[in-house]
């Protein structure tokens, strides 16, 4: 294998970590690969995928709070340099370390007003779903360029717990469209489970549903706690159909694949399967093996 | 050199198991060298194969593997033919014929479908190994039925000691649930009629898992085929343990966590309630 073909498969190796154990699958990368200068700069275009796609958080230079680092705050460089991201909710970008995951270098940053006062509503009430369903989660609200009716909530919650083998994340992401009057919605959730094995939750969820047309008419103050409440609305919805699903999986499907016990609700009487005829022509060479 | 290979079996413990396959050919490609150690301890999901002479399905592995051919436990042949491809000795191919019917009728009972083989191989110091493999695999009729699969691999060695057999199990199970769904309508999944409010949805739900286990035990050893009902039982037993501990311990903990990502319950207004609750204590002990 080229040195080219290792970097990508290093690379594809990282898009597949489980939450928060990007480090861990890097670490086995590196004894793998051998040969840590190519693959510092190689598998950069990879951990900038992985963090924008996973919804990373990083505390915002010089506030209190998180953001996540995704594509919707993404700022291109026009000069083919380093990207910025935004911070909507401190109106500062910075600059992101993929690798050590620290934001840097805060500057200012000038926002469409039009926008700002719905985005801002918007915000709250998102803040505000996400205290109410989420012990330890993020939330960032970003308008879209030069509109002023588009808007993109991002929300992420993760838990992590190695000493006890296991960590999770859920994401997600509702596009809310107030000229058509529509909101998109993706839910994605990821648990992994490893004490003594490797067991993997991958869900995917995507949602879409039409706003009452009176909410158009609402100012933001009024309108945007009854967005939030169809999307609270909605989650419930998916986590309940979610239980339903394991309660399937566990009545039905995996019973379809192996039963507990058979049908005789009976452990196999394993001399009655074996038959007397067979064991009587195996017995007539005593030993199985050997020189007998 | 050991550091390397427990690299490699870390990162298969952390990605994916649906994955497991493609990321065992990359590493393979990128470490030649290592490719019989991580073949040797990376299970893998099992491969279909039809046994030319019977018509039968058998399933392939590293253990009825000789270069790219793969001997089928039916009719013995290898396929590709391979005219001096390994085989048990003639009395060791008796029990694994005999081993092979009767794991045929615990598939049947226990898994109502899918696919078995034994292969039996001798050891050096006189004992005999094996391999019991089952795959059962759930292929929906239409998307919105669940589909999934089940692939079970026993690894044993047999030692005789006089009346009695030592007997050293390595099993693992690899299994994969794929639940999907679509939605029209709020709150009414199956309902055909939207209610106006032009919901749609699309989930699916993917469960995945695959763990090891190993037990050693004696038996008492009456004839040659008490090996069978022997590692029978074993085999059982351990396929018992492991389909139970999957469900309520590995299901059940990644449910659990979902529901520690994500309360159900209004957190501010538990909270709120609880505080309540705290200030009326509070007044009546005055």
């Amino acid at each position: 294998m080229n040195a080219e073909d290792r970097i990508a498969a290093a690379s594809n190796f990282l898009l597949q970590s489980p939450p928060g154990e990007i480090n861990d699958v890097l670490n086995d990368v590196r004894d793998i690969i051998q040969n840590d200068d190519a693959l510092q700069s190689g598998i950069l275009p990879a951990l900038k995928e992985y963090n924008l796609a996973q919804f990373t958080t990083v505390d915002v230079p010089g506030c209190d709070h998180q953001v996540i680092v995704s594509e919707a705050g993404r700022i291109k460089s026009l000069d083919g340099g380093e990207d910025r991201f935004f911070d909507p909710r401190s109106k500062s970008t910075f600059v992101f370390d993929h690798l050590r995951l620290e934001a840097s270098d805060p500057q200012p940053h000038e926002v469409d007003m039009d926008a700002e006062s719905y985005r801002s509503s918007l915000e709250s009430s998102t803040l505000a779903y996400l205290a109410a369903h989420f012990e330890e989660g993020v939330a960032s609200v970003f308008s879209t360029p030069d509109s002023t009716k588009r808007y993109i909530i991002q929300v992420v919650a993760n838990k992590y717990n190695p000493q006890n083998f296991w960590s999770g994340r859920w994401r997600s992401e509702y596009i809310v469209d107030l000229g058509e009057n529509k909101v998109e919605g993706k839910v994605l959730v990821n648990v992994h489970y490893y004490e003594q094995g490797n067991v993997q939750l991958s869900t995917t969820h995507t949602v879409s549903f039409t706003l009452p047309p009176s909410i158009a008419q609402l100012q933001p103050a009024q309108a945007t706690p009854k967005i939030l409440a169809l999307i609270e609305a909605e989650e419930a919805q998916y986590q309940a159909s979610l239980n339903d699903a394991y309660h399937e999986m566990g009545e039905k499907t995996y019973k379809n694949l192996r039963r507990a016990l058979p049908i005789t609700k009976q452990k196999i009487d394993w001399d009655k399967v074996l038959g007397y005829k067979l064991g009587a022509e195996l017995t007539a060479s005593k030993g199985v093996f050997g020189g007998s | 050199m050991t550091d390397l290979l427990d690299s490699m079996l870390d990162l298969m413990r952390r990605l994916p198991p649906t994955n497991v396959d493609a990321n065992v050919s990359a590493l393979v490609q990128i470490c030649p060298d290592y490719a019989d150690d991580l073949l040797g301890s990376v299970d893998q999901p099992l491969r279909l194969l039809t046994d030319r002479a019977t018509g039968k399905e058998y399933l392939a592995c590293d253990y009825n593997r000789d270069g790219e051919c793969y001997r089928s436990p039916w009719s013995n042949e290898y396929d590709p033919p391979l005219e001096d491809g390994t085989t048990p000795s003639p009395k060791l191919r008796k029990l694994e014929i005999a081993a092979n019917e009767a794991f045929d009728t615990y598939r049947e009972m226990y898994f109502e479908g899918g696919v078995s083989s034994v292969f039996l191989w001798d050891l050096d110091d006189g004992g005999f190994a094996g391999v019991v493999l089952m795959k059962k695999v759930l292929t929906p009729s239409s998307p919105t039925e669940p589909s999934g699969s089940w692939d079970s691999i026993h690894v044993f060695e047999a030692s005789e000691r006089g009346r009695t057999a030592h007997y050293k199990l390595t099993s693992t199970i690899m299994l994969q649930l794929v639940t999907r769904r679509s939605g029209n309508g709020s709150g009414n999944e199956k309902g055909k009629e939207a209610d106006g409010d032009g919901r749609s949805s699309e989930s699916e739900v993917n469960l995945s898992g695959s763990m090891t286990r190993q037990i050693e035990q004696d038996a008492p050893l009456s004839d040659a085929t008490a090996h069978i009902a022997n590692t029978g039982r074993l085999v059982e037993e351990q396929e018992i343990k492991m389909r139970n501990l999957l469900q309520d311990v590995y299901f059940g903990k990644t449910r659990d966590v979902v529901g520690a990502l994500r309360s159900m319950e209004d957190l501010e207004r538990a909270k709120r309630q609880r505080d309540l609750q705290r200030e009326l204590v509070g007044l009546m002990r005055k």
